[in-house]
């Protein structure tokens, strides 16, 4: 799959260039509501998004399973799988041009985890399984190479959901 | 009547080059383990015969002719032992894997939620060979950006 400048080109001009020159004619004022961002930067927006919570949800879960006597070599696997989430989020990230400075999120960001530890790799195993359908299920919306990454990700994500499975077993 | 694209009839081709493939390949996995682990891979086997089979009426039914299979191929490494037969079975899913992300790219909604489903059974089998999970199982590395 290889890097596509005429894509970032586009990106970068459907969503920035015009309200730019519009602005620069008539004022910001004068611009009314902008039009909705393209289908592609919607999606890549929302998975963005989805891989922030999943690190933040492993920090909490890192936090708990810490706190219990939990053998190291699964907090050692429970921190290689979020650093994949890390990986996830950057090569997402790379592809989006945000026009407008967007609010920025706590990168430290951490979700409570309450419960057992059982619980915990329940909610996990839970949260990456539906993260990996919910990707299959926008596939028809993104630009192909996009799209690659995407069903590679959800690829990654199930296997997430069967490792934590397989943790849970005590296999 | 049109047929389909040129694109999508390449990459159904490939994806069955690469099931063919897993299907020869998973006969040398099996023949080097024995108990549980010869089991996974006999499953594997049927897995990727039944897949094989499906591309081939896919192909058929686009009105393609399904690309026939080798006789024989050539293994990336010796395999002797039961060590080098489950790091074949890594090499054959990744390959699986990657051959279906061609699917995905091409634009037919149907045929990209198939590449994507078969792409992802294909990390789940690989995962139980490799023992660990990948961020981007079937992309190389040359296709991420840094």
């Amino acid at each position: 799959m290889a890097v596509d400048p005429t894509r970032r080109g586009l990106l970068a001009a459907s969503a920035a260039a015009l309200p730019l020159l519009l602005s620069a004619c008539k004022g910001v004022q004068a611009l009314g509501t902008p039009p909705p961002p393209p289908a592609d930067v919607r999606l890549l927006r929302a998975a963005i998004s989805a891989e922030e919570q999943m690190v933040a949800r492993y920090r909490g879960a890192l936090a708990a399973a810490s706190a219990t006597s939990v053998a190291y070599s699964v907090l050692a696997d429970l921190t290689d799988v979020q650093t994949q989430h890390m990986a996830h989020l950057a090569q997402l990230s790379v592809r989006l041009i945000e026009p407008t400075v967007r609010p920025s999120r706590p990168s430290h960001l951490t979700l409570p985890i309450t419960g057992s530890l059982s619980a915990v790799l329940a909610e996990l195993e839970l949260a990456e399984q539906s993260a990996s359908d919910r990707l299959i299920g926008q596939l028809a919306a993104a630009p192909p190479s996009l799209a690659q990454l995407l069903a590679s990700i959800a690829a990654s994500e199930a296997t997430h959901a069967e490792f934590l499975r397989a943790v849970r077993r005590g296999g | 009547m049109t047929g389909p694209p040129a694109q999508t009839l390449t990459a159904l081709q490939a994806a069955l080059a690469a099931e063919e493939a897993a299907s020869y390949g998973y006969g040398v996995v099996g023949a080097q383990l024995a108990g549980a682990q010869q089991q996974t891979a006999r499953a594997d086997w049927v897995a990727h015969q039944v897949a094989r089979d499906q591309l081939t009426a896919m192909i058929s039914a686009v009105g393609g002719q399904p690309g026939p299979s080798a006789v024989a191929y050539r293994l990336p490494m010796p395999v002797h032992s039961a060590a080098a037969a489950r790091a074949l079975a890594v090499i054959i899913e990744d390959r699986v894997t990657q051959a279906y992300l061609g699917l995905v790219a091409v634009n037919d909604r149907a045929l990209r939620d198939f590449g994507a489903r078969q792409a992802r059974a294909a990390a789940l089998r690989c995962v139980v060979w490799r023992g660990s999970t990948v961020a981007f199982p079937g992309l190389p590395a040359s296709s991420l950006r840094h």
